[in-house]
């Protein structure tokens, strides 16, 4: 391990330049949560950007607009109409993680255990970075592949912007671990509006199980436009993954990740239809 | 070349400065600090024994940066309770059998005591999802949430102190 000085900036700007004038030895510490997994094996300078006023939860155009580092604990303990991300945040880990663990640190760089990236995409969130002013880059774009790209020329991601889900729709969540704080085995969100008893759009995402995680549009295909009756989901969902290819994990065969994603896309799009029908997300 | 460098935080109440390196970690500062109470389990952030309060909220010191410590509030269990004057915590604990070797007890207690402080009457779930990140590798886990339970009660005027 090689954190060979650090900084504290206490503004944004302040962070901007440090980050800048620091080049590719610059290294964002917000959590400090994902090193034990990806040690840094060359002389990096952390920057702390915890004082640089990156956190918080606001509503901002109907929606909400999260600072990058905002814990992961204030995600699953915000409680508000079209807020659906605490039902993401309490699955993530331990208490003691997600008091620590942010929310840019979780998808800034993609790893096993980013389950925002699949919440955000299916959600259609918009990431926010900081670079010579501020450049806004939409969930599909942002996890095309890793975000690292986006940040090359000394950008931050420093916001993230939610869509508040209600109103005709709905927003489902599937995770399945060993332990309730290990890694996810498979993680699945999705988000479906309706037009009477008719699926009028959906985004549906998955991740750990899968290569990178991603939009399954297949599956949204085989569900958009459907008249909602039993079985439509579960039908849907292994229509839609026939040609994913999964990996095996913790001992698991593909086969048995591959039965889990139909089960839990299943599952995640029939809780965002409930919820969508029911008025509430 | 590593450089030697200062911060100052709030330890136990008291407000001190330390000299550290920019890679070394929470716990090792802590330990070499004076307090032992904090203890290194799995170093990667899974088992809970490092557990410490920062700013009030439970973190796991074995992988936090000491630098990021710098400014805030850290508590140990040393800050709760002593051999002499135990915690209400502590002494229930003793009370129900919940401790064996007693490693991951100052983990516990600390992430019961941050609970507590957050939801003073805290549900069978609430305490599942706050100290599931503490392992106990003896005794399981009844007893001691029968202890968290136990104070939590007490502490919501709904059962009998004895200690």
């Amino acid at each position: 391990m090689s954190i060979s000085d650090f900084r504290t900036p206490h503004r944004l700007d302040e962070a901007l330049s440090t980050i800048k004038q620091l080049g590719p030895s610059a290294l964002v510490v917000a959590g400090g949560t994902s090193f034990i997994f990806a040690p840094v094996n060359e002389d990096r300078v952390a920057v702390d950007i915890n004082g640089a006023g990156l956190d918080g939860i606001r509503r901002e155009n109907g929606g909400f607009r999260v600072g990058a580092a905002t814990r992961l604990s204030a995600l699953q303990k915000h409680h508000e109409a079209g807020w659906v991300l605490d039902r993401v945040a309490i699955h993530l880990a331990s208490q003691q993680l997600r008091n620590m663990s942010t929310l840019g640190g979780n998808i800034a760089r993609i790893f096993p255990w980013s389950d925002f990236a699949v919440a955000l995409q299916a959600l259609g969130a918009t990431m926010v970075i900081a670079e010579n002013g501020e450049r806004q880059v939409g969930a599909d774009e942002y996890f095309s592949s890793q975000p690292a790209r986006l940040f090359k020329n000394g950008g931050l991601l420093t916001a993230v912007i939610v869509p508040a889900v209600g109103g005709g729709a709905g927003f489902g969540y599937r995770k399945q671990t060993q332990a309730s704080f290990g890694f996810s085995l498979m993680t699945v969100a999705a988000c479906m509006e309706l037009e009477g008893r008719t699926v009028k759009s959906v985004r549906v995402a998955a991740g750990a199980g899968i290569p990178f995680p991603s939009r399954l549009k297949a599956v949204e295909e085989a569900v958009k436009g459907q008249a909602v009756k039993e079985g439509v989901f579960a039908d849907a969902a292994a229509r839609g993954l026939a040609g994913l290819k999964f990996k095996s994990n913790a001992g698991m065969s593909e086969e048995y990740i591959a039965n889990l994603a139909r089960v839990l896309v299943g599952d995640a799009l029939t809780e965002a239809w409930q919820s969508a029908k029911g008025g509430a997300a | 070349m590593t450089q030697q460098k200062n911060i100052s935080f709030t330890l136990n109440g008291e407000k001190r400065s330390f000299t550290i390196a920019p890679d070394e970690k929470l716990v090792k500062l802590l330990r070499r600090s004076g307090c032992l109470g904090v203890k290194e389990g799995c170093d990667e952030g899974t088992c809970g024994a490092c557990t410490v309060l920062i700013d009030g909220k439970a973190a796991l010191s074995c992988i936090t940066y000491a630098f990021l410590a710098d400014g805030r509030d850290v508590r140990t269990i040393e800050s709760l309770g002593t051999f002499e004057k135990p915690h209400r915590l502590q002494t229930a604990l003793v009370e129900e059998g919940a401790v064996q070797c007693g490693y991951c007890i100052p983990g516990m207690i600390l992430s019961a005591e941050a609970l507590m402080k957050e939801i003073p009457e805290p549900t069978d779930e609430d305490i599942r999802v706050h100290m599931d990140g503490n392992f106990c590798r003896c005794t399981g886990y009844e007893k001691i949430w029968t202890a968290v339970r136990r104070v939590a009660a007490e502490r919501a005027g709904k059962g009998v102190a004895n200690a």
